[in-house]
């Protein structure tokens, strides 16, 4: 069973505290969505609503068309599991499963069909007697999981279900929900505050910050066409490069000029470009370290992270300013270098005061 | 090697002081108790002649057998567990109940309610006595068995122990059984009550003890021998007939007394020590 939800001008208060306001957002049926955002941006909330643990002050939240904001969670036909797994402790892994399908009276027959189907599925079959203080983080994970799939919901809702698993099992359980997905086909939304889990997990990310979403899109189109500055510096891992820069055309396109004397041509059109005070923002893959130049920009090397396959370097530029660069796995480049940095200028963004973004290739904003 | 050797020499004579002393407070403990016991063997006369033919042969029954022939023993333990057993099944009905409503449900009024009602826990009972007794007067409540349990129901520790132990329960347990389409009803009887079980045995033990071992109400509202409790039974046999019927015939009924505690207390014994060191509230 699968379902479209759609979420419309919905707004949330908690006193004089404006949580989400007139939020809108539609997911088609199967559809994995990720709410992504910094502890406090209303993700949670938002799930919450939908779930009907929070009502929904204005606006309204529709499943497959039929209004449920008014409707009592259990009625609503979404499953969740939450952070802290919320199993109940003093019954079996099978009588937790079983409980919500008991409340609304499902046959015996039924509920034992459906328990063993998900035991398989999640390989827990050998832990059904046992209670979840006699489980594993990873084990009471699979049986949160278990507990929502065994009662066929319409939608399933994931509220940062891997944050309290270690970083081994949480990459495992990842893939495995991800494997879920694609053998359940059921509409899934999961927050998280880990770009890495939204990244990885996600047919679309719904990146929220402040009461509002920033931006909708494949986790790509994310990555690389940012809507704003926020997302361009919330996703990706090291955050992108901010420089402040002024611009000019040449030959019809932006060309950005910072105060540590760096020129980056980029391939932004400058027509239509208002005004004004502009970031460059670049990623640290689409800045190589290279040996200094009398004609390229220069800087000494602060940080070195060596993550394996790269070298992330971090360079102090002559203004103050802070880039991180890309070097190969086995840089020879050591803390206290001289060095120099090519900017990829085409796949650098610009973005205005206000946060708006915008991209090179195409042109336009996002 | 030296120091080492003699640190466990040490340790060890630590030890040994500690069993020491050990055993003395179990023997002070355990002495008047024992005491007790010996001269509920014993005949009435030869006590009266030779009070320390306690500690010597020879030893008799007839005390217990006097006790279930003739005393009024019996109905006062029936009446001791009626009420004390009463008293800590309505208490744990009424205190859960509550705890639950402070902890999770939102009504106007709530927190000042909740104050109040620790404030009870500051008023002692001495204070409500008169007017206790002349409202359970008015309505002929004395002599009864509600009139002896009604006063304990008004219980500001069970309320404010549960109120805390359903305050420390997780709220998305709650939310997950009311996502798996439990009503409130069946939140709190299949998912919240089980898990306060901890509370729930610390709250009926320190309930049933102090009902069984209360006297001051007892004295006051039970005036007919026969809705006497334990306490109040026992005491009116030593004012009455301690002189004529003899110390071992008393001390058989003390122990008739203390036995059923000292049951509940053996198969209690684990939650009653973590009650008593409060590692039963989270």
């Amino acid at each position: 069973m699968t379902a479209s939800i759609d979420i419309n001008k919905v707004t949330k208060q908690f006193g004089s505290l404006t949580v989400l306001d007139e939020l809108s957002l539609s997911i088609p049926a199967n559809e994995f969505v990720v709410f992504l955002g910094p502890s406090g941006c209303g993700k949670s909330t938002l799930l919450r609503m939908i779930a009907g643990l929070e009502s929904v002050d204005a606006g309204e939240i529709l499943i497959n068309g039929e209004r449920i904001d008014n409707q009592p969670p259990g009625q609503r036909g979404v499953a969740m599991v939450f952070q802290s797994y919320a199993l109940y402790p003093h019954m079996t892994v099978r009588d937790n499963m079983a409980f919500g399908l008991k409340n609304i009276s499902v046959e015996r027959s039924v509920i034992d069909a459906r328990i063993a189907e998900a035991a398989r599925m999640l390989e827990i079959g050998h832990l059904l007697d046992r209670k979840p203080g006699q489980l594993s983080g990873g084990q009471r994970q699979r049986v949160a999981i278990g507990r929502a799939v065994v009662k066929e919901p319409k939608a399933f809702l994931f509220d940062e279900p891997l944050s309290n698993l270690d970083a081994a099992l949480r990459t495992r359980t990842r893939i495995e929900l991800a494997q879920l997905h694609q053998r359940l086909k059921s509409t899934m939304i999961f927050v998280t505050h880990d770009q890495i889990e939204a990244m990885t997990l996600a047919d679309r990310i719904v990146v929220m910050n402040n009461r509002k979403i920033e931006q909708i899109g494949a986790p790509m189109e994310i990555y690389n066409r940012p809507a704003t500055r926020f997302v361009a510096g919330f996703v990706g891992a090291p955050a992108m490069n901010f420089l402040p820069v002024k611009i000019r055309a040449e030959g019809g396109l932006v060309v950005a000029e910072s105060g540590a004397g760096l020129r980056i041509a980029t391939a932004i059109a400058a027509e239509g470009l208002p005004g004004g005070d502009y970031e460059l923002g670049i990623r640290s893959e689409h800045v190589r370290i290279t040996q200094p130049a009398p004609d390229a920009a220069e800087g000494i090397v602060d940080v070195l992270e060596r993550l394996g396959e790269r070298t992330l370097v971090y360079v102090r530029l002559g203004d103050g300013h802070q880039i991180v660069g890309s070097d190969s796995g086995d840089s020879r480049v050591a803390v206290g270098d001289r060095v120099g940095l090519a900017f990829e200028g085409a796949k650098a963004h610009l973005f205005e005061a206000a946060g708006r973004a915008w991209h090179g290739q195409e042109g336009g904003h996002g | 090697m030296a120091s080492h050797s003699a640190e466990i020499r040490g340790r060890s004579f630590g030890d040994r002081l500690l069993f020491g002393l050990v055993i003395l407070l179990a023997l002070a403990m355990a002495g008047p108790v024992l005491y007790v016991i010996a001269l509920s063997l014993k005949d009435n006369k030869e006590l009266m002649v030779d009070p320390h033919s306690v500690f010597h042969m020879p030893y008799t029954i007839k005390n217990y057998i006097d006790t279930i022939g003739t005393s009024n023993v019996f109905s006062w333990v029936l009446n001791s567990f009626i009420v004390a057993g009463g008293l800590t099944v309505l208490t744990l009905i009424l205190s859960s109940l509550a705890g639950y409503g402070f902890a999770r449900l939102n009504f106007p009024g709530r927190d000042a309610l909740f104050v109040i009602v620790l404030l009870g826990l500051a008023v002692p009972e001495q204070a409500v006595l008169i007017a206790r007794h002349q409202i359970f007067s008015w309505l002929g409540l004395h002599n009864t068995y509600p009139g002896l349990i009604l006063p304990g129901l008004s219980s500001a520790f069970g309320v404010f122990l549960m109120t805390q132990y359903f305050r420390a329960i997780p709220k998305e347990l709650d939310e997950a059984a009311i996502l798996d389409n439990a009503s409130r009803f069946r939140v709190f009887w299949k998912v919240l009550l089980p898990l306060t079980v901890p509370a729930q045995a610390t709250l009926g033990i320190f309930t049933f003890l102090g009902a069984w071992n209360d006297y001051f109400w007892p004295l006051i509202s039970a005036t007919k021998k026969e809705m006497f409790t334990l306490t109040v039974g026992i005491a009116s046999t030593q004012q009455n007939f301690a002189q004529s019927q003899g110390i071992g015939f008393l001390m058989a009924q003390a122990v008739f007394a203390g036995a059923p505690i000292l049951i509940i207390y053996l198969f209690f014994q684990k939650y009653i020590v973590t009650a008593v060191s409060g590692a039963a509230v989270r």
